[in-house]
Order: structure tokens, then C-alpha cells, then sequence
């Protein structure tokens, strides 16, 4: 079964290739991502984020996954050398680089959880895979109806980070700048939760970010820099 | 700790940390990363990976092609 719906502002898009799967199958997946909408959106006046945002909650008050992700954050802030950082200067508390990644990851970690073993969970770009082989294309980064390399994934997760469709709306915390350094930084990892922080945190960095990114544990890298070169780490999962 | 030195004339004008073994940022050592050209392919795939799409993106998108043929 397929379903697609837009959710925290970005289509959501669920294949499920277990013949025991239904239409009620999928439905947890949106639901929870439904739920982190409303708790975790900046957007969101009443969200958790932005309660804690207006000091409304000290940080005893927050709820586990509130504190399991500002950790996260945390532990990239420190990872970047600040250049990953969801507390800008100037700035509202903005942790959706890292909700995206660890929420969608969750939602597999649903699926999973209820014995579903085939799928492929695409949020906005982010993949996650299970049960695989599943052929995952990278968008090209100067044109949209093209890949620039096909992945074969069996049970993983690829996030990429780029310009090409919000423009300049990742900051280099450490300067308070967009980061322009790569055209485009995809990351594999075995969660989606490394892939994504991984991917968003090494294109901050900027060029420098492609070695960060290609030593951090378990995550193998594919990045197309300013000049367009491709700088790619030797186990990539490339498809044949 | 591996690092990268540069040189202007016989004067170090920077140095730069590549690698720092022991410290909590470095999990894994530093591969060797593989330089290629950019590709623009196409390709039979079940998902296409990119930066986060926004809704008007998507309606042109690869991924909105693939959730389409069902």
C-alpha cells in the first residue's frame, strides 16, 4: 500500500510492500507525526517548543522527548564546533533540524514495532528503509528531474541537505550566516536520526563538513561542493 | 592529531586540526574521501532523497512521479 499526505509542512510519502498491509497499517505513522507537529512546530504558539521558548517551562517541566531531542542538539552543538546550533542569537528556539530526523525515525521504529518488515517512509527527502533492497535516487542539485548517484539501501536511512529548495535557510551558527559551502551533503546512516543531524549539521560546516560528516560513526557520505565536485566516502552504497 | 599546515614563503600562515583522536567529536578516523564528476542520471528507484521539499516542489518532484504510479 501507498499513502502520501503533507505533514509539519512537507509531503510525507509511505510505501508499505508487506502483503498483510492495510490502510490501518500506516496509520500510526501519520498520527505520531500529526502529534509532533502540534508539540514540537515553532510555529505553533501553544507547541512545547514555544512554550519553553517563552520560559513558560524550566527545563525539569519538559516531557522525555522534548529533553531526548534538545539533547541531540546539544551534542551536535558541540560535535560542529557551534556551526550546528538551534539557539541563534537574535533568534527563536528552532530545533526542527533535529525533530524532523529523530520523529520520522521514530515513526519507522512504529512500523517496525508492529511487525511490518518492507517499507520505505520518504518525509520531505529523508528516507527511511526497511527490508530492502530499496533503490534510493539523490536528487541532482542543479536539476530536478535528475539523480546525481542511485543508493541501494536494504534497512537504513539517507538524508540529504541542500539550497536547491528553500534557498538559504541553513545557518552557519558560528558566524550567524547562510551556509553556502556545498551545493548539496547526503548522508547514510543506520537511523534517520544520524542521517539528517549528520547531513544538516555538515552543511552548515560547509566544505570542511564532508570529512566531519565522513567520520562520524556509521555514516557514509555523497556531497557536491561549490565547484560541483563530488567528494564521496568509499563504502557508500552505490547501486549496481 | 593529524594536521594540515600552510605555508606563506617559508611562514606558517595557518594551521588547521584535521583529526583529533581523542576527543568526543572524532567516533571513527577520517576516510579517505573519493573525488568523481557530477552525474545527471536517471534511473528506475523507489525514493528519491533531497533537501526538504516544500509542497509546491513536491507537484514537479521525482518522488511525487513514483507516489503517482502507485
Amino acid at each position: 500500500m501507498r499513502r502520501v499526505e503533507q505533514v509539519m509542512g512537507f509531503p510525507v510519502s509511505l510505501r508499505i510492500d508487506d502483503e498483510s498491509a492495510s490502510e490501518q497499517t500506516a496509520d500510526p505513522v501519520f498520527a505520531w507525526l500529526r502529534e509532533v507537529d502540534a508539540r514540537f512546530s515553532p510555529f505553533r504558539a501553544d507547541s512545547e517548543v514555544s512554550r519553553l521558548d517563552r520560559g513558560e517551562l524550566t527545563p525539569h517541566e519538559l516531557s522525555p522527548d522534548l529533553t531526548e531531542v534538545l539533547g541531540l542538539c546539544e551534542e551536535y552543538r558541540v560535535a560542529t564546533g557551534g556551526a550546528f546550533d538551534v539557539r541563534l542569537p537574535g533568534r527563536g528556539l528552532d530545533p526542527c533540524a533535529m525533530v524532523k530526523g529523530w520523529s520520522v525515525q521514530r515513526a519507522a521504529n512504529l512500523l517496525s514495532g508492529r511487525g511490518t518488515s518492507r517499507f520505505c517512509l520518504n518525509a520531505g527527502g529523508d528516507v527511511v528503509a526497511a527490508g530492502g533492497p530499496w533503490r534510493v535516487g539523490v536528487r541532482h542539485p542543479e536539476r530536478a528531474d535528475r539523480l546525481c548517484t542511485v543508493l541501494e539501501i536494504t534497512d537504513g536511512a539517507v538524508a540529504t541537505s541542500a539550497r536547491y529548495e528553500r534557498g538559504d535557510h541553513i545557518l552557519d551558527g558560528r558566524t550567524g550566516r547562510p551556509a553556502t559551502g556545498l551545493l548539496s551533503i547526503t548522508v547514510v546512516a543506520p537511523s534517520l536520526t544520524a542521517a539528517d543531524a549528520t547531513a544538516t549539521a555538515a552543511f552548515a560546516m560547509g566544505a570542511e563538513g564532508v570529512e566531519w560528516a565522513a567520520s562520524r560513526e556509521g555514516c557514509e557520505v555523497f556531497a557536491v561542493d561549490a565547484e560541483r565536485r563530488v567528494l564521496r566516502t568509499a563504502g557508500l552504497p552505490v547501486a549496481g | 592529531m593529524q594536521v594540515e599546515v600552510t605555508f606563506e614563503g617559508d611562514k606558517i600562515s595557518s594551521v588547521r586540526m584535521l583529526q583529533q583522536p581523542n576527543h568526543p567529536q572524532t567516533t571513527a578516523a577520517v576516510p579517505k574521501l573519493i573525488q568523481e564528476t557530477l552525474q545527471a542520471q536517471s534511473a528506475d528507484i523507489d525514493a528519491v532523497s533531497g533537501a526538504t521539499i516544500t509542497s509546491d516542489g513536491y507537484v514537479t518532484s521525482l518522488q511525487a512521479a513514483l507516489d503517482a504510479k502507485g
